[in-house]
Protein backbone atom coordinates (compact mmCIF):
# COMPACT_ATOMS: atom_id res chain seq x y z
CA UNK A 1 0.00 0.00 0.00
CA UNK A 2 1.95 3.56 -0.69
CA UNK A 3 0.18 5.78 1.37
CA UNK A 4 0.96 8.77 -1.35
CA UNK A 5 -2.15 6.86 -2.94
CA UNK A 6 -4.76 8.88 -0.80
CA UNK A 7 -3.56 12.25 -2.10
CA UNK A 8 -6.05 12.11 -5.15
CA UNK A 9 -8.92 11.20 -2.84
CA UNK A 10 -8.32 14.03 -0.47
CA UNK A 11 -7.73 16.33 -3.75
CA UNK A 12 -10.79 15.34 -4.73
CA UNK A 13 -12.87 15.80 -1.53
CA UNK A 14 -11.62 19.01 -1.18
CA UNK A 15 -12.67 20.23 -4.75
CA UNK A 16 -15.77 18.55 -4.89
CA UNK A 17 -17.81 19.06 -1.73
CA UNK A 18 -17.22 22.57 -2.06
CA UNK A 19 -19.26 22.75 -5.56
CA UNK A 20 -21.92 20.41 -3.62
CA UNK A 21 -22.50 23.24 -1.27
CA UNK A 22 -20.18 22.20 1.58
CA UNK A 23 -17.82 25.71 2.85
CA UNK A 24 -16.14 24.45 4.88
CA UNK A 25 -14.05 20.91 4.06
CA UNK A 26 -11.09 19.26 6.16
CA UNK A 27 -8.83 16.11 5.98
CA UNK A 28 -9.00 14.39 9.45
CA UNK A 29 -6.55 11.06 10.47
CA UNK A 30 -5.33 8.81 8.30
CA UNK A 31 -4.76 5.07 9.45
CA UNK A 32 -4.07 1.65 8.26
CA UNK A 33 -6.40 -1.15 8.89
CA UNK A 34 -7.01 -4.70 8.21
CA UNK A 35 -8.61 -6.37 5.73
CA UNK A 36 -11.74 -7.21 7.33
CA UNK A 37 -14.06 -4.08 8.55
CA UNK A 38 -16.58 -3.94 10.89
CA UNK A 39 -19.19 -0.79 9.53
CA UNK A 40 -22.88 0.43 10.42
CA UNK A 41 -24.39 3.09 7.79
CA UNK A 42 -24.24 3.74 4.76
CA UNK A 43 -21.54 1.99 2.68
CA UNK A 44 -20.85 2.88 -1.17
CA UNK A 45 -18.48 0.66 -3.40
CA UNK A 46 -16.67 1.74 -6.20
CA UNK A 47 -14.26 -0.70 -8.51
CA UNK A 48 -11.19 0.38 -9.69
CA UNK A 49 -9.40 -0.84 -12.81
CA UNK A 50 -6.42 0.04 -14.07
CA UNK A 51 -2.35 0.37 -13.36
CA UNK A 52 -4.29 0.03 -9.87
CA UNK A 53 -6.85 -2.50 -9.07
CA UNK A 54 -9.06 -2.44 -5.98
CA UNK A 55 -11.51 -0.65 -4.40
CA UNK A 56 -12.78 2.14 -2.71
CA UNK A 57 -15.51 2.24 0.03
CA UNK A 58 -17.15 5.51 1.40
CA UNK A 59 -18.39 5.10 4.77
CA UNK A 60 -21.28 7.36 6.64
CA UNK A 61 -23.13 6.96 9.35
CA UNK A 62 -27.02 7.12 8.74
CA UNK A 63 -27.28 10.44 10.34
CA UNK A 64 -24.81 12.32 8.58
CA UNK A 65 -25.32 10.36 4.99
CA UNK A 66 -28.53 12.48 5.79
CA UNK A 67 -27.15 15.68 6.07
CA UNK A 68 -25.36 15.03 3.40
CA UNK A 69 -27.49 14.31 0.90
CA UNK A 70 -30.03 16.96 2.51
CA UNK A 71 -26.85 19.76 1.10
CA UNK A 72 -26.91 17.86 -1.69
CA UNK A 73 -30.26 18.96 -2.62
CA UNK A 74 -29.98 22.09 -1.83
CA UNK A 75 -30.77 21.88 1.91
CA UNK A 76 -34.28 20.03 1.09
CA UNK A 77 -34.74 18.53 4.39
CA UNK A 78 -33.91 14.60 4.29
CA UNK A 79 -36.09 12.74 7.19
CA UNK A 80 -35.11 9.89 6.00
CA UNK A 81 -32.67 8.07 3.52
CA UNK A 82 -34.98 7.74 0.22
CA UNK A 83 -34.08 6.53 -3.11
CA UNK A 84 -34.08 10.16 -3.96
CA UNK A 85 -31.45 10.69 -0.79
CA UNK A 86 -29.39 7.16 -1.89
CA UNK A 87 -29.22 8.20 -5.22
CA UNK A 88 -28.08 11.53 -4.55
CA UNK A 89 -24.92 10.17 -2.28
CA UNK A 90 -24.29 7.24 -4.85
CA UNK A 91 -24.01 9.64 -7.63
CA UNK A 92 -21.19 11.37 -4.51
CA UNK A 93 -19.50 8.44 -5.03
CA UNK A 94 -19.19 8.21 -8.58
CA UNK A 95 -17.96 11.91 -8.48
CA UNK A 96 -15.35 11.87 -5.88
CA UNK A 97 -14.31 8.46 -7.30
CA UNK A 98 -14.19 10.03 -10.48
CA UNK A 99 -12.32 13.18 -9.80
CA UNK A 100 -9.47 11.16 -7.93
CA UNK A 101 -8.98 9.09 -11.34
CA UNK A 102 -8.60 12.44 -13.07
CA UNK A 103 -5.83 12.92 -10.10
CA UNK A 104 -4.25 9.84 -10.57
CA UNK A 105 -3.90 10.17 -14.50
CA UNK A 106 -2.28 13.50 -13.70
CA UNK A 107 0.02 11.17 -11.46
CA UNK A 108 0.45 9.12 -14.53
CA UNK A 109 -1.64 6.23 -12.75
CA UNK A 110 -4.45 5.54 -15.45
CA UNK A 111 -7.41 3.67 -13.54
CA UNK A 112 -11.02 3.65 -14.66
CA UNK A 113 -13.90 3.28 -12.33
CA UNK A 114 -17.35 0.71 -11.85
CA UNK A 115 -20.59 2.06 -11.06
CA UNK A 116 -21.05 2.49 -7.27
CA UNK A 117 -23.03 0.42 -5.31
CA UNK A 118 -24.85 1.63 -2.46
CA UNK A 119 -25.48 -0.46 0.91
CA UNK A 120 -26.52 0.34 4.58
CA UNK A 121 -26.95 -1.78 7.94
CA UNK A 122 -26.05 -2.49 11.21
CA UNK A 123 -22.53 -4.11 11.80
CA UNK A 124 -21.99 -5.15 8.52
CA UNK A 125 -18.65 -7.06 7.99
CA UNK A 126 -16.67 -5.70 4.88
CA UNK A 127 -13.90 -7.82 3.45
CA UNK A 128 -12.09 -6.21 0.79
CA UNK A 129 -9.42 -7.46 -1.38
CA UNK A 130 -6.08 -6.39 0.13
CA UNK A 131 -4.93 -7.20 3.10
CA UNK A 132 -4.62 -3.46 4.11
CA UNK A 133 -6.74 -1.01 3.84
CA UNK A 134 -5.66 2.93 4.10
CA UNK A 135 -8.39 4.64 6.32
CA UNK A 136 -8.80 8.14 5.09
CA UNK A 137 -11.02 10.15 7.44
CA UNK A 138 -12.64 13.25 5.41
CA UNK A 139 -15.08 16.24 6.99
CA UNK A 140 -17.39 18.50 5.48
CA UNK A 141 -19.29 20.73 7.38
CA UNK A 142 -17.91 19.05 10.24
CA UNK A 143 -19.91 15.98 8.62
CA UNK A 144 -17.22 12.61 8.56
CA UNK A 145 -16.87 10.75 6.13
CA UNK A 146 -14.55 7.74 5.87
CA UNK A 147 -12.72 6.58 2.58
CA UNK A 148 -11.28 2.87 2.98
CA UNK A 149 -8.61 2.37 -0.15
CA UNK A 150 -7.63 -0.87 -1.05
CA UNK A 151 -5.24 -1.68 -3.92
CA UNK A 152 -3.97 -5.06 -4.59
CA UNK A 153 -0.23 -5.11 -4.79
CA UNK B 1 -32.35 0.16 -42.93
CA UNK B 2 -31.50 3.66 -43.12
CA UNK B 3 -30.91 5.80 -40.07
CA UNK B 4 -34.10 7.87 -39.67
CA UNK B 5 -33.60 11.44 -39.00
CA UNK B 6 -35.77 14.39 -37.77
CA UNK B 7 -34.85 17.98 -38.41
CA UNK B 8 -35.39 20.26 -35.98
CA UNK B 9 -34.40 24.01 -36.95
CA UNK B 10 -36.51 27.03 -37.88
CA UNK B 11 -34.36 28.06 -40.54
CA UNK B 12 -35.47 26.65 -44.17
CA UNK B 13 -31.88 27.21 -45.55
CA UNK B 14 -29.91 25.07 -42.16
CA UNK B 15 -33.13 22.34 -43.07
CA UNK B 16 -31.59 22.36 -46.42
CA UNK B 17 -28.19 22.13 -45.77
CA UNK B 18 -28.61 19.29 -43.31
CA UNK B 19 -30.93 17.58 -44.99
CA UNK B 20 -28.56 17.55 -48.14
CA UNK B 21 -25.93 16.21 -46.29
CA UNK B 22 -28.34 13.11 -44.58
CA UNK B 23 -29.90 12.55 -47.58
CA UNK B 24 -26.73 11.81 -49.70
CA UNK B 25 -25.44 10.21 -47.71
CA UNK B 26 -27.97 7.19 -46.89
CA UNK B 27 -30.02 8.97 -44.24
CA UNK B 28 -33.71 9.04 -44.32
CA UNK B 29 -35.13 12.46 -43.25
CA UNK B 30 -38.54 11.61 -42.00
CA UNK B 31 -39.52 14.68 -40.41
CA UNK B 32 -38.78 18.17 -39.87
CA UNK B 33 -39.76 20.76 -37.09
CA UNK B 34 -39.23 24.41 -35.82
CA UNK B 35 -41.33 24.71 -32.58
CA UNK B 36 -41.98 22.88 -29.44
CA UNK B 37 -45.40 21.90 -30.24
CA UNK B 38 -44.13 21.14 -33.73
CA UNK B 39 -41.31 18.67 -32.13
CA UNK B 40 -43.89 16.73 -30.01
CA UNK B 41 -46.14 16.47 -33.28
CA UNK B 42 -43.22 15.03 -35.33
CA UNK B 43 -41.27 12.96 -33.01
CA UNK B 44 -44.15 10.86 -31.45
CA UNK B 45 -45.72 10.03 -35.30
CA UNK B 46 -41.90 9.33 -36.87
CA UNK B 47 -40.13 7.75 -33.96
CA UNK B 48 -37.07 8.66 -35.62
CA UNK B 49 -33.40 7.09 -34.54
CA UNK B 50 -31.93 10.56 -34.62
CA UNK B 51 -33.14 13.92 -33.97
CA UNK B 52 -30.68 16.90 -35.31
CA UNK B 53 -31.51 19.74 -33.17
CA UNK B 54 -30.88 23.28 -33.33
CA UNK B 55 -30.46 25.82 -30.35
CA UNK B 56 -32.16 28.58 -31.13
CA UNK B 57 -35.88 28.17 -31.95
CA UNK B 58 -38.85 30.51 -31.76
CA UNK B 59 -40.76 30.79 -27.90
CA UNK B 60 -38.19 27.70 -26.91
CA UNK B 61 -34.64 26.18 -27.35
CA UNK B 62 -32.81 23.24 -27.92
CA UNK B 63 -32.92 21.59 -24.43
CA UNK B 64 -35.96 22.12 -23.85
CA UNK B 65 -36.87 20.57 -27.36
CA UNK B 66 -34.53 17.55 -26.67
CA UNK B 67 -36.37 16.89 -23.24
CA UNK B 68 -39.58 17.03 -24.76
CA UNK B 69 -37.63 14.65 -27.49
CA UNK B 70 -36.14 12.34 -24.57
CA UNK B 71 -40.10 12.14 -22.68
CA UNK B 72 -41.22 10.72 -25.66
CA UNK B 73 -38.72 8.23 -26.49
CA UNK B 74 -35.86 8.24 -23.95
CA UNK B 75 -33.89 6.43 -26.87
CA UNK B 76 -33.77 8.85 -29.72
CA UNK B 77 -30.13 10.18 -30.49
CA UNK B 78 -29.67 14.15 -30.35
CA UNK B 79 -27.44 15.64 -32.04
CA UNK B 80 -26.78 19.69 -31.36
CA UNK B 81 -26.11 21.57 -34.35
CA UNK B 82 -25.88 25.58 -33.46
CA UNK B 83 -24.31 28.64 -34.33
CA UNK B 84 -23.38 28.89 -30.87
CA UNK B 85 -20.68 26.56 -28.61
CA UNK B 86 -19.38 27.22 -25.77
CA UNK B 87 -18.40 25.42 -22.44
CA UNK B 88 -21.53 26.48 -20.41
CA UNK B 89 -24.02 25.36 -23.37
CA UNK B 90 -21.92 22.15 -23.70
CA UNK B 91 -22.43 21.40 -20.24
CA UNK B 92 -25.67 21.85 -20.67
CA UNK B 93 -26.02 20.24 -24.01
CA UNK B 94 -24.57 16.92 -21.90
CA UNK B 95 -27.01 17.40 -18.50
CA UNK B 96 -29.88 17.43 -20.87
CA UNK B 97 -28.37 13.68 -22.57
CA UNK B 98 -27.20 15.27 -25.68
CA UNK B 99 -24.99 12.91 -27.36
CA UNK B 100 -23.43 14.93 -29.94
CA UNK B 101 -22.59 18.65 -30.54
CA UNK B 102 -21.56 20.46 -33.81
CA UNK B 103 -21.53 23.62 -34.77
CA UNK B 104 -22.63 25.79 -38.07
CA UNK B 105 -21.52 26.57 -40.98
CA UNK B 106 -22.20 22.43 -40.74
CA UNK B 107 -19.36 20.83 -42.36
CA UNK B 108 -20.28 17.45 -43.83
CA UNK B 109 -17.68 14.85 -43.05
CA UNK B 110 -18.08 16.33 -38.85
CA UNK B 111 -21.66 15.78 -38.81
CA UNK B 112 -21.19 12.49 -40.72
CA UNK B 113 -18.67 11.57 -38.07
CA UNK B 114 -20.51 12.51 -34.94
CA UNK B 115 -23.82 10.58 -36.43
CA UNK B 116 -21.35 7.57 -36.86
CA UNK B 117 -19.74 7.84 -33.64
CA UNK B 118 -23.30 8.02 -31.78
CA UNK B 119 -24.96 5.26 -33.64
CA UNK B 120 -21.81 2.49 -33.45
CA UNK B 121 -21.81 3.37 -29.66
CA UNK B 122 -25.86 2.96 -29.50
CA UNK B 123 -25.51 -0.43 -30.88
CA UNK B 124 -22.40 -1.62 -28.98
CA UNK B 125 -24.29 -1.01 -25.88
CA UNK B 126 -27.10 -3.01 -27.37
CA UNK B 127 -25.05 -5.84 -28.30
CA UNK B 128 -23.77 -6.18 -24.25
CA UNK B 129 -27.77 -5.16 -23.14
CA UNK B 130 -28.89 -8.26 -25.34
CA UNK B 131 -26.04 -10.43 -24.55
CA UNK B 132 -25.04 -10.03 -20.58
CA UNK B 133 -27.87 -11.69 -18.73
CA UNK B 134 -28.01 -15.16 -20.14
CA UNK B 135 -24.16 -15.07 -20.21
CA UNK B 136 -23.69 -14.44 -16.70
CA UNK B 137 -26.46 -17.00 -15.88
CA UNK B 138 -24.85 -19.45 -17.84
CA UNK B 139 -21.44 -18.91 -16.37
CA UNK B 140 -23.34 -19.02 -12.72
CA UNK B 141 -24.64 -22.43 -13.66
CA UNK B 142 -21.27 -23.66 -15.26
CA UNK B 143 -19.09 -22.74 -12.36
CA UNK B 144 -21.63 -24.40 -9.84
CA UNK B 145 -21.95 -27.29 -11.88
CA UNK B 146 -17.85 -27.64 -12.49
CA UNK B 147 -16.84 -26.62 -8.54
CA UNK B 148 -19.27 -28.87 -6.65
CA UNK B 149 -20.95 -31.72 -9.51
CA UNK B 150 -24.45 -29.66 -8.89
CA UNK B 151 -27.10 -28.04 -11.06
CA UNK B 152 -29.20 -25.07 -10.34
CA UNK B 153 -32.57 -24.19 -11.74
CA UNK B 154 -33.51 -20.32 -12.51
CA UNK B 155 -37.04 -19.83 -10.94
CA UNK B 156 -37.39 -16.50 -11.63
CA UNK B 157 -35.98 -13.61 -13.18
CA UNK B 158 -36.73 -9.48 -13.03
CA UNK B 159 -35.82 -6.46 -13.63
CA UNK B 160 -34.28 -5.12 -10.35
CA UNK B 161 -36.13 -1.84 -9.74
CA UNK B 162 -36.66 -1.67 -6.31
CA UNK B 163 -34.01 -1.76 -2.91
CA UNK B 164 -33.91 -5.39 -1.29
CA UNK B 165 -32.81 -6.72 1.81
CA UNK B 166 -29.82 -9.32 1.46
CA UNK B 167 -30.10 -12.97 2.61
CA UNK B 168 -27.02 -12.46 4.54
CA UNK B 169 -24.23 -12.12 2.07
CA UNK B 170 -23.27 -10.49 -0.65
CA UNK B 171 -20.27 -10.29 -3.29
CA UNK B 172 -19.92 -7.35 -5.03
CA UNK B 173 -17.49 -6.91 -8.10
CA UNK B 174 -16.94 -4.32 -10.20
CA UNK B 175 -17.35 -4.53 -14.09
CA UNK B 176 -15.29 -1.80 -16.15
CA UNK B 177 -15.06 -1.18 -20.19
CA UNK B 178 -16.51 0.22 -22.56
CA UNK B 179 -19.36 0.19 -20.68
CA UNK B 180 -18.93 -0.38 -16.71
CA UNK B 181 -21.17 -1.96 -14.17
CA UNK B 182 -21.29 -4.56 -11.61
CA UNK B 183 -22.25 -8.11 -10.50
CA UNK B 184 -23.67 -9.17 -7.27
CA UNK B 185 -24.35 -12.46 -5.74
CA UNK B 186 -26.23 -12.72 -2.42
CA UNK B 187 -27.26 -15.58 -0.77
CA UNK B 188 -27.89 -16.57 2.97
CA UNK B 189 -25.19 -17.61 5.34
CA UNK B 190 -25.97 -21.13 5.38
CA UNK B 191 -26.26 -21.37 2.16
CA UNK B 192 -22.56 -19.75 1.46
CA UNK B 193 -21.99 -22.33 4.39
CA UNK B 194 -23.31 -25.49 2.75
CA UNK B 195 -21.94 -24.11 -1.10
CA UNK B 196 -18.16 -23.79 0.41
CA UNK B 197 -18.65 -26.68 2.07
CA UNK B 198 -19.17 -28.39 -1.08
CA UNK B 199 -17.02 -26.45 -3.25
CA UNK B 200 -13.77 -27.22 -0.57
CA UNK B 201 -15.00 -30.76 -0.18
CA UNK B 202 -14.64 -29.99 3.59
CA UNK B 203 -16.24 -27.82 6.24
CA UNK B 204 -14.85 -24.24 6.40
CA UNK B 205 -13.28 -23.42 9.29
CA UNK B 206 -14.25 -19.65 9.73
CA UNK B 207 -16.37 -17.30 8.10
CA UNK B 208 -13.25 -15.55 6.98
CA UNK B 209 -12.53 -18.92 4.94
CA UNK B 210 -16.69 -18.67 3.80
CA UNK B 211 -15.56 -15.34 2.16
CA UNK B 212 -12.85 -15.72 0.62
CA UNK B 213 -13.93 -18.96 -1.43
CA UNK B 214 -17.29 -16.68 -1.92
CA UNK B 215 -15.20 -13.67 -3.35
CA UNK B 216 -12.76 -16.28 -5.54
CA UNK B 217 -16.30 -18.24 -6.82
CA UNK B 218 -17.79 -14.97 -7.92
CA UNK B 219 -14.44 -13.55 -9.68
CA UNK B 220 -14.45 -16.79 -11.62
CA UNK B 221 -17.97 -16.13 -12.62
CA UNK B 222 -17.49 -12.72 -13.45
CA UNK B 223 -14.21 -13.35 -15.06
CA UNK B 224 -15.53 -16.33 -17.47
CA UNK B 225 -18.78 -14.11 -17.97
CA UNK B 226 -16.69 -10.90 -19.27
CA UNK B 227 -14.32 -13.17 -21.59
CA UNK B 228 -17.36 -14.81 -23.17
CA UNK B 229 -18.89 -10.95 -23.67
CA UNK B 230 -15.54 -9.55 -24.72
CA UNK B 231 -15.10 -12.53 -26.99
CA UNK B 232 -18.34 -11.56 -28.80
CA UNK B 233 -17.14 -7.91 -29.10
CA UNK B 234 -13.75 -6.75 -28.50
CA UNK B 235 -14.75 -3.10 -28.21
CA UNK B 236 -16.43 -3.99 -24.95
CA UNK B 237 -13.24 -4.72 -22.95
CA UNK B 238 -14.55 -5.59 -19.69
CA UNK B 239 -12.30 -5.90 -16.99
CA UNK B 240 -13.24 -6.63 -12.82
CA UNK B 241 -12.09 -4.95 -10.46
CA UNK B 242 -11.58 -7.38 -6.96
CA UNK B 243 -14.37 -9.13 -5.70
CA UNK B 244 -15.79 -7.53 -1.83
CA UNK B 245 -17.78 -9.49 0.00
CA UNK B 246 -20.17 -7.84 2.64
CA UNK B 247 -22.14 -9.44 5.72
CA UNK B 248 -24.36 -8.76 8.18
CA UNK B 249 -27.90 -8.39 9.56
CA UNK B 250 -30.75 -6.98 7.66
CA UNK B 251 -28.45 -5.72 5.00
CA UNK B 252 -30.03 -3.28 2.37
CA UNK B 253 -28.73 -3.39 -1.08
CA UNK B 254 -30.01 -0.14 -3.15
CA UNK B 255 -31.02 -0.87 -6.89
CA UNK B 256 -28.92 0.83 -9.00
CA UNK B 257 -29.72 4.04 -11.12
CA UNK B 258 -29.56 2.15 -14.25
CA UNK B 259 -31.14 -1.02 -15.34
CA UNK B 260 -29.99 -4.13 -13.79
CA UNK B 261 -31.21 -7.49 -13.64
CA UNK B 262 -31.74 -10.33 -11.48
CA UNK B 263 -32.21 -14.16 -11.26
CA UNK B 264 -33.41 -15.87 -8.53
CA UNK B 265 -31.90 -19.30 -8.20
CA UNK B 266 -32.47 -22.89 -7.02
CA UNK B 267 -29.34 -24.53 -5.67
CA UNK B 268 -28.19 -28.04 -4.30
CA UNK B 269 -27.53 -25.44 -0.98
CA UNK B 270 -30.64 -22.90 -0.96
CA UNK B 271 -31.25 -19.49 -3.06
CA UNK B 272 -28.46 -17.86 -4.60
CA UNK B 273 -29.80 -14.46 -6.29
CA UNK B 274 -27.43 -12.96 -9.44
CA UNK B 275 -28.17 -9.33 -10.00
CA UNK B 276 -25.66 -7.66 -13.42
CA UNK B 277 -26.06 -4.63 -15.17
CA UNK B 278 -24.29 -2.01 -17.39
CA UNK B 279 -24.98 1.75 -17.32
CA UNK B 280 -25.26 3.16 -20.96
CA UNK B 281 -22.94 5.75 -19.68
CA UNK B 282 -22.05 8.40 -21.92
CA UNK B 283 -19.90 8.18 -24.97
CA UNK B 284 -16.77 10.89 -24.27
CA UNK B 285 -17.84 13.27 -26.56
CA UNK B 286 -16.22 15.83 -24.76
Amino acid sequence: MDVAHVNPFIDSFMNVMPQLGFTDVRKGGLGVKGQELNCSGVIILVGIVGTLKGNVVYLIDEENAKKIASTMMMGMPVEQLDDMARSALSELSNMLTATAATGFANLGVNIDISTPTLLSGENVSVKMSSKQVLSLQLLANDVPVEVLISFES
Amino acid sequence: MAVRVVIVDDSPFSIAVIRNILEENGFEVVGEAGSLEEVKEVIAAAQPDLVTMDMTLPGTDGLECTRAVHAINPNIKVIVISSMMDEEILKEAKENNVSGYIQKPVDAEELLGTIQRVIAYEEIFQTLEDAYFEVFKETLKDALNRMTKTLLTYKSEYEMKEDFESRGIVVIVGIIGKFSGRLMIDLSKETAHALVAAMMKKEPSSINEITAALAEFTNIVAGNACSILNRKNKAFGLRLAPPSVMHGDRMSISHASFKTMSAAADTHYGEVMLNVGFRRGEDKWM
